[in-house]
Formats: structure tokens, C-alpha cells, sequence
């Protein structure tokens, strides 16, 4: 089923994997998953201000940021202690730590365990294979990116059966009774992944420890955001568990809009997103620079474009706003009266609006009214708010 | 002629009696598109503007003839009315429905490959033979009949390329919107060869985007595959890395999915790549004026 060229990584895999734009759940909430379907993880507590390490009981232990960012530990994010003295200052230390942006609300205060084998492993969505993977490595603890021997064992159909997992025990050179160990840890994540709706499950590491048992060292789980509303528990969380995101693509986020920052000062506002790219790339191609990426959907109402265009213009580097619609199931009337709503409450705004499709006469008439000119061509659309962005 | 839909289509909609497959029929029929019944279970015996509702996709098809079904309910519905229709044995399924999520997807193609069912979609603008038939939403007075095949991951740039061609006095065989979903069914590949066989199609136009390496296969099929011409443009190449340019598939990592990649290919391909939309209508202008 896999090209050669397959490396099990594609872009889908490393976009879920790293939680970009994804609703990631932090460590401690990904086992609590993990501990609802049975498998073992740390007896860990949360912390939610330095004070409360006095009252644990099991020492020495290991302190870990509850951030969403990969890389905690190298940002001085993990720390170890041997009592409640060194534990309470490691605290204090790390709810102080920003990492890539995000500032902890959480420690997981772990006891420390023996470890006598490390191992990656994770179920996830592949593009190439058109389903979920099993995806794993005997080198466990380190970025899976950089570690050069990744098994995969592909589920057919989406269908799991227990001896895809005792596939993947073997392809890491487990035998016997470790066999049936491994191969019971990924049927609990196959549990986890369909009942949460999850884009990814990943146990990194998962260990042996002193007792030949194996143990959830770290877990990382994202959910996919088209799921999220037959998901009630996550209900509220999204906004505080996405990353990586702009202001205005956080505000976008919240409100059902899809927006991208880019670094120029031409705004711009389109429906769909092949012709967002499109006119996107003809700005570039007419030596603009597009300050942003909006796809507005199909099908789009009046106060939501107006949302949408005052979402574009809260960049104080926009000096024009480019509006391209194409309606198809876009009524462009609402666009219309959206432009005109934007145009009286700011009218010193430079406008440059290319408005055709479904209801373009009426649209047009709107737009005379209000002042707005419009062009019918794409190309002299965007050549237009280059040159007046310049 | 044209490839999966003509005016022989016998289409049922699923999700009739909802705001958009209400919609969209009324526009379907009024462009010419045969639409024979609509499925909403609970609402058998009812109809819309004449068109009967049944129940069930096996009644429907049973009653009617249909030979397709195009779904308009809502996405968490939407796996359940799919798999009906492949159980029903449908042959053609379009599936507008946008925000399906993935693991109900998976689920979905592997019904349908299965049982050899074709499934447009998911998260698309369907499909369109002009002046014979049309499923989706396609506006279907923007494209002319004529002898050009159309494939694209995206809705509205379909329609601007079907607009430009057009004004141009181009017209098209058959517009097959494969939606912008990273797993859909009726895919590039598939398409192409589709417009390979049909012997009123004459060149063909791949519309493509950021994100997967689609493209790049679909190149590796024109190289052995397709003897006419190809016409490629590739959407987002100034898209920044690691951000999901609308599309769910549509989103560049590390070095895969990029427009330098897709472009290259295509070029290795003896694809003539157009770097603007509007540059896609003059190529086909020069190749068809070569041809003649």
C-alpha cells in the first residue's frame, strides 16, 4: 500500500503530531484518558500553585510544566527532587517558566520510576495510507522526527483487530509475554483514539519499569475540532488548549472564522479557499504583499462578513482591503451590504471589491449607492490594491 | 459526452427536506439536473415541490431508478446516510457535506471501495456536465458546454476557471469538484483517467492545491497514462508553512505539500503549469488553437 518513498511521516502526520492549530490536551488530561481505558500511568498528582508540594507524600520525584509546547524538558520545564524543599523550589521556578509562549497554570508531580526500556509509540490518521497507523519505535523519550527506526502497521478499513497490535510488538522485537503486554497497550489507545475522536494518541515514552510493567511515561493527545461537538467533555476547553496561533487567528478561531497572519498590508477577504490561495498568490504575483489569509465559507451572512472584515483591518499594517467573491452559494448581497456597513463605519478605509455570482445585479446597486466602486476582473482587482498599498 | 454524469443521471438527494438540500435541489432542477426523489427518514410520503420523499435510499432507488445520490446532512449524520446509500448500491455518491470528521471518513471510502462505489467528496462542490446535469452546488450558469475537462480540489476557484473559460468562449466537458478534504474518493487520479477514455473531452485542466502529495501522483499517472493534454495550476504557493490554509487538507510541513514540489512534478509530467487563473484560460487558448 506504501510508496517507497513512504517514511510514515507526511505532512498531516507531522501537522497532528506537533498540535498545530489543534485543540492539544495537556499531559495530566491525555492520562486521565489513558487511565480510563486501563492503561497504567505514574501516580501523579496536580499542582496548581508551588505550596501544595508539602502535602505529597512520595519523594523523589519528578516535576513537569503543564505547557503545550513540545520541548519542556530542554526549556527547563522538568525537574528533579529528592524532598519537599527541592520540589517547592522547582515549583516556584517553573509556574514562572514561559515556554514558546504559553505560561503553565499546572505542574504533574510525579513519583519517580525505574526505567529499563523506553518506547514511541502512537495511532494517528494517515493521508497516504487514507486511515489510521500504528505508528512505533524501539527508541522510545526522544523526538520521533529524529529517531531512524519508525515501524509502521497500518489499520485496514479502520477496523482495529488485536493482532495488528501484536504485529507491531513483533516488528519491535518483543516476544513472548511482553507480546501480549504491548499489543494490550495499543488496544487501550485504539480505545482511547475513537472514543475521544482524537487525530492522535501518542504514549512517549512508553516504558518497562522495574517490575516488567508496562507504564505511560508521557501522553499527548489531540482531538480533532470537526468532532468536538459530539465530544461534550471538551466542551469550552478549545480556547485553552490551542497553540501556535496569532491574535487575530486566535479571535478568527473563536468565531468560525479562518484566518492566517502574513506580514504584508494588503487585507484581504475571499470565499473559499482554493480562490483565498489563488488571489493570495496573485498579489504576490503582482509585487503585493498580503497581509493576511480569509476564507469567509460559502454561504456567508451579513454580520458575519462584517465580523470578517473588521477582523482583516484590526491590522494596523493595512493600508487596502482586497475583496474577492465568487458566489456560488454566496448571496452577494450580503457581501454588499457587509462592504457598505464597513465603508460608513470607516470612511477613510481604501476598498478594492470584485463582487460577481449569485445575486450581482442587486449587489451592484448597493455598492453604487454606498460609493464602493467595483471592478469584474480578478487580475485588475488585485493590481488595483497593490497600487494602493504601495 | 462527459464523464460520470450526463442527462441519463438519475439523482436522489439525502437530506431533502434540510435548508441546503432544499436549496440546492430547487437549483439542481431548475438547471435540468433529473431528480427523481429525496431521502429524509421519518418523512416518507411527503415531497418537495413535487419531487416524492422516502424514507430509505433502498425505497428511493427501488421506486425511482436512481443511479445517484447527492447528500446534503449535516456532518454527523452524514456517515450513516453514505453508507446507506452504498448498502442501497448506489454507484455514484456526491457528498457536499463539509466538517465530516476523519475517522468517520476512513469508514466511509472503506465502505465504498468495498463495494466498488465511486464517492465524490467529502467537503466539495460536486459535479457538473454543462447543459445535460449538475450535483452540488456548482452555480451552473457560469460554465459553458464545451470540449474541456475540469478537475479541482476547490469549490470557488472551479467557478472562477469555469468563468474565465467562459468569457473566453471555452467550454467544458465536465467539472469534477474532488473537494479539499485530505482523504476524498473520486480523486485526481481517477478523474484524469475518467477524461482520458471520454472521446468528447480534448485537454484537461488539474486544478490543484497545497497539501498531500496528490499531485505528485497524479503526475506520475499522466507520464504513462494520459496522452492528451494536461493544464496544471497549483493554489497556495505563497502559503506559509504549518498553517491550514482553509482546506483541512490544505497545509504545507516540513518540506511535503509544497507548490515547488507539485509544480516540478507536474513540469516532469509535460504538464504546462499557469502560474494565475486567468493564465490557465490562455494556455488552453494555445493549445486548442494548435490543435486546430
Amino acid at each position: 500500500m506504501f510508496s517507497e518513498s513512504y517514511t510514515g511521516l507526511n505532512d498531516l502526520d507531522l501537522r497532528v503530531r506537533k498540535g498545530l492549530n489543534l485543540m492539544r490536551l495537556r499531559e495530566y488530561e491525555a492520562k486521565a484518558l489513558f487511565k480510563e481505558e486501563g492503561i497504567t500511568i505514574p501516580n501523579g498528582t496536580v499542582i496548581k500553585c508551588a505550596e501544595e508540594v508539602f502535602s505529597l507524600k512520595t519523594f523523589p520525584c519528578t516535576l513537569k510544566t503543564q505547557v503545550l509546547t513540545g520541548g519542556r524538558g530542554k526549556a527547563g520545564g522538568i525537574k528533579f527532587a529528592d524532598n519537599a524543599e527541592e520540589a517547592y523550589k522547582h515549583a516556584q521556578n517553573i509556574f514562572k517558566l514561559e515556554i514558546k509562549g504559553d505560561m503553565p497554570t499546572a505542574i504533574l508531580v510525579e513519583p519517580k520510576v525505574t526505567i529499563k526500556k523506553e518506547i514511541y509509540t502512537s495511532i494517528l490518521i494517515d493521508r497516504a495510507y487514507r486511515g489510521p497507523i500504528i505508528m512505533a519505535s524501539a527508541e522510545g523519550g526522544v523526538e520521533i522526527e529524529s529517531s531512524g527506526a519508525i515501524e509502521i502497521v497500518p489499520i485496514p478499513g479502520g477496523v482495529y483487530n488485536p493482532y495488528l497490535g501484536r504485529k507491531m510488538a513483533t516488528k519491535l522485537g518483543f516476544k513472548g509475554k511482553d507480546v501480549l503486554k504491548y499489543a494490550d497497550i495499543v488496544q487501550k489507545l485504539w480505545n482511547v483514539y475513537t472514543k475521544n475522536d482524537a487525530d492522535l494518541c501518542e504514549i512517549n515514552p512508553l516504558i518497562i519499569d522495574g517490575d516488567d510493567n508496562f507504564m505511560a511515561l508521557d501522553g499527548k493527545v489531540t482531538i480533532n475540532e470537526d468532532s468536538m461537538d459530539r465530544q461534550p467533555r471538551f466542551n469550552g476547553m478549545l480556547s485553552e488548549h490551542l497553540t501556535d496561533l496569532g491574535e487575530r487567528e486566535f479571535k478568527g478561531k473563536m468565531c468560525g472564522l479562518n484566518i492566517v497572519e502574513l506580514e504584508g498590508n494588503i487585507g484581504i477577504l475571499c470565499n473559499g479557499a482554493g480562490l483565498t490561495m489563488a488571489t493570495m498568490d496573485l498579489v504576490f504575483h503582482h509585487g503585493g504583499k498580503p497581509s493576511n489569509f480569509l476564507d469567509v465559507g460559502g454561504g456567508a451572512n451579513k454580520d458575519h462578513v462584517a465580523r470578517a472584515l473588521d477582523l482583516v483591518a484590526s491590522d494596523e499594517n493595512v493600508k487596502v482591503l482586497l475583496v474577492n467573491i465568487l458566489g456560488g452559494i454566496t448571496d452577494c448581497v450580503e457581501i454588499a451590504n457587509a462592504l457598505k456597513y464597513y465603508k460608513e463605519t470607516r470612511p477613510e478605509a481604501n476598498l478594492v471589491v470584485r463582487l460577481v455570482g449569485n445575486n450581482e445585479e442587486p449587489a451592484q446597486k448597493i455598492m453604487n449607492d454606498a460609493g464602493i466602486p467595483m471592478t469584474n476582473v480578478l487580475d485588475e482587482a488585485v493590481k488595483q490594491a497593490v497600487a494602493c498599498a504601495v | 459526452m462527459s464523464v460520470l454524469i450526463n442527462k441519463n443521471t438519475k439523482v436522489i438527494v439525502q437530506g431533502i427536506t434540510g435548508g441546503m438540500g432544499k436549496t440546492h435541489t430547487t437549483l439542481m432542477r431548475k438547471y435540468g439536473t433529473n431528480i427523481v426523489g429525496g431521502v429524509t427518514p421519518g418523512k416518507g410520503g411527503t415531497d418537495v415541490d413535487g419531487i416524492p420523499v422516502f424514507d430509505s435510499v433502498s425505497e428511493a432507488v427501488k421506486k425511482t431508478g436512481a443511479n445517484c445520490s447527492v447528500i446534503f446532512v449535516p456532518p454527523y449524520l452524514c456517515l450513516d446516510a453514505a453508507l446507506e446509500a452504498i448498502d442501497a448500491g448506489v454507484p455514484l455518491i456526491s457528498v457536499i457535506t463539509e466538517g465530516l470528521p476523519p475517522q468517520d471518513a476512513v469508514k466511509l471510502h472503506a465502505a465504498a471501495e468495498a463495494k466498488g462505489v465511486l464517492v465524490n467528496g467529502p467537503n466539495c462542490p460536486g459535479i457538473i456536465t454543462p447543459g445535460e446535469c449538475l450535483i452540488g452546488i456548482h452555480p451552473g450558469s457560469i460554465y459553458k458546454a464545451g470540449r474541456v475537462g475540469l478537475i479541482s480540489r476547490s469549490g470557488t476557484l472551479t467557478y472562477e476557471i469555469g468563468l474565465g473559460l467562459k468569457q473566453a468562449d471555452i467550454g467544458i466537458s465536465t467539472a469534477v469538484g474532488i473537494g479539499g478534504d485530505p482523504i476524498i474518493g473520486i480523486d485526481q487520479k481517477i478523474s484524469l483517467k475518467l477524461f482520458e477514455e471520454d472521446k468528447d473531452t480534448d485537454l484537461i485542466i488539474l486544478v490543484g492545491e497545497i497539501g498531500g502529495t496528490a499531485e505528485e501522483e497524479a503526475a506520475e499517472f499522466i507520464k504513462t497514462n494520459i496522452k492528451k493534454p494536461v493544464i496544471g495550476y497549483i493554489a497556495g504557493r505563497t502559503a506559509p508553512p504549518g498553517k491550514r490554509m482553509g482546506h483541512a487538507g490544505a497545509i504545507i510541513s516540513g518540506n511535503k505539500g509544497t507548490a515547488e514540489s507539485k509544480t516540478k512534478a507536474f513540469e516532469e509530467a509535460g504538464v504546462l503549469v499557469a502560474k494565475t487563473p486567468s493564465e490557465i484560460v490562455d494556455l488552453v487558448k494555445q493549445k486548442m488553437s494548435v490543435a486546430a
